[in-house]
């Protein structure tokens, strides 16, 4: 079996993670709070995480409800 | 039979490459250490190499060690052990092992949001460090992070996979009333609590 690969929303600050980890949890779809990777950014930010195959559950579940910048293949 | 090694006296890596080389030609054998950085490392090697692993205090400060394969012989990558060796903090006078103390289920005062926040990306992160912590202790709310519906679950679960013991403070888990909950570690008192914060050299508290 492949190995799952997990991608990363980036939000513009916490309160949008935080928002947007509200939303994720209501909605009962799998993610995980992390610190922004290293390679990705050095701010001291954090990031929701994922599997790719829920990249398209997640944006829907946002959509119209938080803003987040960008997703990134981890 | 198995091979036995003494590996009294020497100093770290020592005891864990002699360790490695034997268990790589042998099916059984059992290591004599003493101190226990090297029960520890070894422990590790036992995890990586697929190995059964039981230690016996035969006497104060003396460890015997018996490693036996469960499964087809694992040959690390060259350095791949060096890097996880937790030689670094043995070797100043001054240092030991680096010991967790996860006081509290948020991390720093004032906004308990954001210390929320802040204790999760901390937990996630020390999956990261090389090398790894040598124990993690949880005592008063700390020891909320462990139990099943913790939000930092899988990371400690993953520490403890990868070798890292994590004491969960009984007193308080009894006081909290959540002794059926806890999912990561294993209850621990205040003397092994007491005894892993004196004897590190390091202790690290978010």
């Amino acid at each position: 079996m492949e190995e799952q690969r997990y991608i990363v929303f980036l939000f513009p600050s916490v309160s949008y993670a935080l928002k947007a980890e509200k939303i994720l949890k209501a909605a009962g779809t799998a993610h995980k709070l992390i610190p922004v990777p290293r390679h990705i950014s050095s701010d001291c930010g954090v990031c929701l995480r994922t599997t790719e195959d829920k990249q398209l559950d997640v944006a829907g579940e946002l959509l119209g409800r938080v803003k987040w910048d960008k997703v990134v293949l981890l | 039979m198995p091979v036995n090694i003494d590996s009294r006296g020497l100093a770290c890596p020592e005891p864990v490459i002699m360790a490695k080389k034997a268990i790589e030609e042998n099916e059984q054998i059992t290591v004599l250490v003493d101190n226990d950085m090297a029960v520890e490392n070894i422990r590790r090697l036992a995890l990586k190499m697929a190995c059964s692993f039981s230690v016996t205090e035969r006497e104060a400060g003396m460890w015997e060690i018996a490693l036996t394969r469960t499964g087809a012989v694992a040959h690390l990558p060259p350095g791949s052990l060096e890097d996880e060796l937790s030689c670094a903090v043995v070797a100043g006078k001054e240092t030991g092992p680096l010991v967790v103390v996860l006081s509290d289920n948020h991390m720093g005062r004032g906004d308990d949001v954001l210390g929320d926040i802040l204790i999760r990306s901390f937990v996630h992160t020390l999956l990261q460090l090389k090398p790894l912590p040598y124990k993690v202790i949880c005592y008063n709310s700390g020891v909320k992070l462990a139990v099943k519906d913790s939000t930092v679950l899988d990371d400690l679960q993953q520490l403890e996979k990868d070798g890292v013991d994590i004491l969960v403070c009984g007193t308080c888990v009894n006081y909290f009333e959540i002794g059926d909950q806890v999912a990561a570690g294993h209850i621990s008192n205040m003397y092994d609590i007491a005894e892993t914060m004196a004897g590190a050299g390091r202790l690290m508290r978010p």
